[in-house]
């Protein structure tokens, strides 16, 4: 509303923050434990008078500053970069309410950058308890920077009584801070696991070899219980509607956080049979292999996390789409139009409604879909006429509780129905594979297509139950008077030979159990 | 004209603390940026030059000069990308309205410079660490990064022109909204952005100096060498400044100009502070090239450097701010709510974070004397 609108056709602008991010958390959460790794291997290498482990983590540490230093320290920028592009609404309010959290972090970051620097660099050059010194200091720095940013990330997700305060600490300890951070803190040593499982696996077959691996091993037995036991505590301590929507609400959300299970668990495993069993044959396609693993893991997390927040970017604050929670109303009666910044008309020019759809679809659709490409909105409405299109549009936050209400006038909402039926060409069959000679499939096809937004078959308002009874033909007949059945139902947008199909596959619906 | 401008609303939320407060820090914490920014800026090109003159003339001193200068460019970086982000920071609390809108009007080149660091990022320590084994193909590397670190410089002036000039953005985003905009048709952008490279090659030539000093007590003739030709870089760029610095003093709008010939008694004094000690550099790094001791004319010709440094940062606040009032937005008075527990925390902990550095560094340097063989 407030800022211009960066258009980033097919991918869309979330999808560029999701890159940066991911790839930035996976490094920079190495680069927490991989700060402990160091210090805490250089100081078995002196006890255990190991000279190979102490060569070894020599090495490590270049690689461990040419990952975190460069990669880290640039992609972190780089999350500021672009939330500031494709949410600056967002970035703003972060920024204003959490400033001196932000300024605080800075400290340890240069504390952090100056750390690993003089550590690396001052190998063989100060005495054994020195570096030591050193390593700590940057793990210190490394994992309180990480608390600091976890507490503002995980606001965003449960705001708490910041929502009515607005203050620094009512924001920053929300219910969720504690075990946010202590699953942050048990990914960072598995991370540092992994990372160091690259540098060892290309290392000849040796007793060290052998010795180093399985050592390496152990630090996911503690990264598995803080990974496991904090991730309980805060799925339960999210709302109770994300938490739904993670788990079942939401198909594509379920999917992610179920495959964050199923990865997190995929890697204990791998880790058990691979670098644990066979330490000393452990090579490199292996240790690549186990940190795609753990690259997929994050970004099925992340995703969920992500997209557990929806319909909003700060919870009960600001909508995903910048509007404030508290402009809308003014939106249903003074229209966004005329509140947003940056439109060429500020009314609804019946000249040009599919123009001005398309702006009022980048006002209010475009932060999370993309015409053409990820989430791309023309597949979605594709066979949606008017009516129909008009009826989702008026109930979508009550059809996708993950969804934003619609917040317009009638006129700017029948501009955005012009757009998003123009997408597709008009037709009156559907563009899916309609195949009459088997209407039980086909009958599948078109719930699918035009029920499925608001029935499952057994679950959330179930159609078995509601077509309990009826036979074929009064089916048939009800679907032509679905808005008298029910004020807020749309009448039914297929053909008649779609209608059929679908009654067909209503009625056996009856049969079946 | 004024009131068609489109500008966003402020935050709802109150400023974090008084506007002077984060002025102060968004200048200081901007200084601390712009130091090492010009090491790495000029440094990397005068890297490159004395790089190719080392292997074109086979001289030793060239080619020590740049393999050191390699080894220190990327803690330069490191430096230059920590010490960026607060002013970030800041910028975004008091001018947020304006950097993010002309941010997201070049989102293309804006974050693609994220990618060009990282290139060049990792161009320097390729360069570093593979000095020996690159031989003639270090050339290829360094010159890369070096222009690259040049390109993103050029980015940045394009946007922090940018958000001074609203009247512009409203017409740009009809255009395109792909975010592909620069900012080149205004005339400001290219000498302002000259005036800061010029200036990075000299504050680096000044790097090379400190350098040549420190070597001075092992190796003698290279130190020297050094010293001269990093005060030559300091002096001809300087130089090379009063011609580039008044074209981009001629190119601000007329009522931006004034304001340093004369219509404000504060601008007016800071340009002339800042030519002066710019002069007077000059003349003690001449010195300091035929001085048979140049460590005292060398160190204070860096100070009155410092003077101007200072000096131009507050100039180009006065020239962001001389913009910004023709938008009729006032940032000093925004409400301010300032949580007085957590900016004590973070005042606390820088002193202890800058403690701690220098902790390190003092314990690193009788560690390096200890473990020297005698």
């Amino acid at each position: 509303m407030n800022y211009p609108i960066w258009d980033v056709p097919f991918f869309g602008g979330g999808l560029v923050i999701a890159a940066i991010a991911i790839l930035h958390v996976f490094v920079s959460q190495f680069a927490v434990g991989g700060g402990l790794f160091l210090p805490i291997v250089e100081r078995k290498a002196y006890s255990e008078n190991d000279s190979e482990l102490l060569a070894y983590v020599k090495r490590h540490s270049k690689f461990f500053l040419l990952i975190t230093i460069v990669w880290g320290a640039v992609t972190g920028v780089g999350i500021w970069f672009s939330i500031g592009l494709v949410n600056p609404a967002a970035t703003s309010t972060l920024i204003h309410s959490f400033v001196w959290g932000w300024a605080l972090e800075w400290d340890f970051f240069v504390l952090e950058i100056a750390s690993i620097l003089i550590y690396y660099y001052t190998w063989d050059k100060v005495d054994r308890k020195t570096h030591m010194f050193f390593g700590w200091v940057y793990f210190a720095a490394a994992w309180i920077s990480l608390a600091i940013i976890t507490g503002i990330l995980s606001f965003m997700l449960t705001p708490g009584k910041w929502l009515e305060t607005h203050k620094f600490w009512d924001g920053f300890l929300n219910p969720t801070y504690l075990p946010s951070v202590l699953v942050r803190t048990g990914v960072s040593f598995a991370l540092a696991g992994l990372y160091a499982y690259v540098t060892l696996s290309v290392l000849p077959s040796s007793d060290f070899k052998e010795r180093a691996v399985k050592y390496v091993s152990k630090w996911f037995l503690p990264a598995s219980f803080l990974i496991a036991g904090a991730g309980i505590w805060y799925v339960a301590m999210i709302p109770a509607f994300p938490r739904t929507l993670t788990m079942g609400g939401a198909p594509m959300l379920t999917t992610w956080a179920s495959l964050s299970v199923i990865l997190s668990i995929l890697i204990f495993v791998f880790v058990y049979f691979g670098p644990y069993k066979h330490s000393r044959s452990f090579t490199l396609p292996w240790a690549i292999l186990l940190l795609l693993l753990g690259l997929g893991a994050t970004t099925v997390t992340e995703f969920t996390r992500e997209g557990a927040r929806k319909p909003y970017v700060i919870y009960g604050y600001m909508y995903s789409n910048s509007i404030l929670e508290s402009q809308k109303y003014d939106l249903y009666t003074k229209g966004v139009l005329s509140t947003a910044k940056w439109v060429k008309d500020k009314q609804v020019n019946p000249a040009e409604m599919k123009a001005v759809g398309r702006e009022i679809f980048r006002l209010e659709c475009q932060s999370c879909h993309t015409i053409n490409g990820y989430n791309g909105i023309k597949s979605v409405v594709a066979g949606w006429d008017s009516t129909y299109t008009d009826a989702i549009l008026r109930n979508l936050d009550v059809l996708k509780g993950y969804m934003p209400p619609f917040m317009g006038t009638d006129a700017e909402r029948a501009a955005l129905v012009t757009y998003l039926t123009s997408l597709n060409p008009l037709r009156r069959t559907l563009a899916l594979e309609f195949r009459t000679e088997n209407a039980l499939e086909a009958g599948r096809t078109v719930f699918d297509r035009f029920c499925f937004r608001c029935h499952t078959v057994d679950g959330y308002n179930a159609m078995r139950t509601k077509v309990a009874g009826y036979t074929y033909s009064q089916l048939d007949s009800l679907l032509q008077h679905l808005p008298e059945l029910r004020g807020d139902m749309p009448p039914f947008p297929g053909n008649e030979n779609e209608r059929h199909a679908l009654a067909t596959w209503l009625a056996s619906l009856n049969q079946a159990k | 004209m004024l009131d068609k401008l489109v500008i966003p609303d402020p935050d709802p939320i109150p400023l974090p603390a008084p506007f002077w407060l984060l002025k102060v820090l968004l200048l200081l914490t901007f200084f601390l940026h712009v130091v090492p920014m010009n090491f790495l800026l000029g440094g990397g090109f005068i890297t490159a030059v004395s790089d190719f003159l080392g292997r074109k003339r086979n001289d030793q001193n060239y080619l020590s000069l740049a393999n050191s200068m390699g080894q220190m460019l990327p803690v330069i970086v490191a430096a230059t990308i920590t010490l960026g982000i607060a002013p970030l920071l800041f910028i975004q609390v008091l001018y947020g309205q304006f950097f993010y809108t002309s941010s997201v009007l070049m989102a293309v080149p804006w974050i693609s410079v994220i990618l060009i660091l990282i290139i060049a990022y990792y161009g320097l320590y390729y360069y570093a660490f593979r000095w020996q084994q690159l031989q003639g193909k270090r050339l290829a590397v360094i010159w890369i990064s070096a222009l690259l670190f040049m390109l993103i410089s050029f980015i940045y002036t394009n946007n922090l022109v940018l958000m001074l000039t609203p009247q512009k953005w409203m017409e740009m985003y009809q255009t395109s909204k792909l975010g592909m905009h620069l900012n080149l048709s205004d005339p400001t952008v290219i000498p302002r952005w000259l005036h800061f490279l010029v200036a990075s090659f000299a504050v680096a030539g000044l790097l090379v100096v400190i350098h040549g000093l420190i070597r001075m007590k092992s190796d003698a003739s290279y130190g020297r060498f050094a010293v001269k030709y990093g005060a030559g870089w300091f002096i001809i760029a300087t130089v090379a400044q009063f011609a580039v610095g008044v074209w981009f003093l001629v190119s601000l709008p007329n009522d931006v100009m004034m304001l340093f010939l004369g219509a404000n008694g504060l601008a007016t004094t800071l340009l002339v502070v800042g030519i002066f000690f710019a002069l007077l550099g000059i003349v003690l790094l001449l010195l300091a090239t035929v001085a048979q001791k140049p460590k005292v004319p060398a160190i204070f010709g860096m100070a009155s450097i410092i003077v101007t440094i200072i000096s131009m940062i507050i100039m180009r606040d006065i020239v962001r701010s001389a913009y910004l009032a023709k938008t009729g937005v006032n940032v000093a008075s925004y409400p301010v709510s300032l949580p007085v527990s957590i900016f004590v925390l973070f005042v606390l902990f820088l002193v202890i974070a800058v403690g701690l550095v220098l902790v390190m560094l003092i314990r690193l340097r009788r560690g390096a004397r200890v473990s020297q063989p005698a």
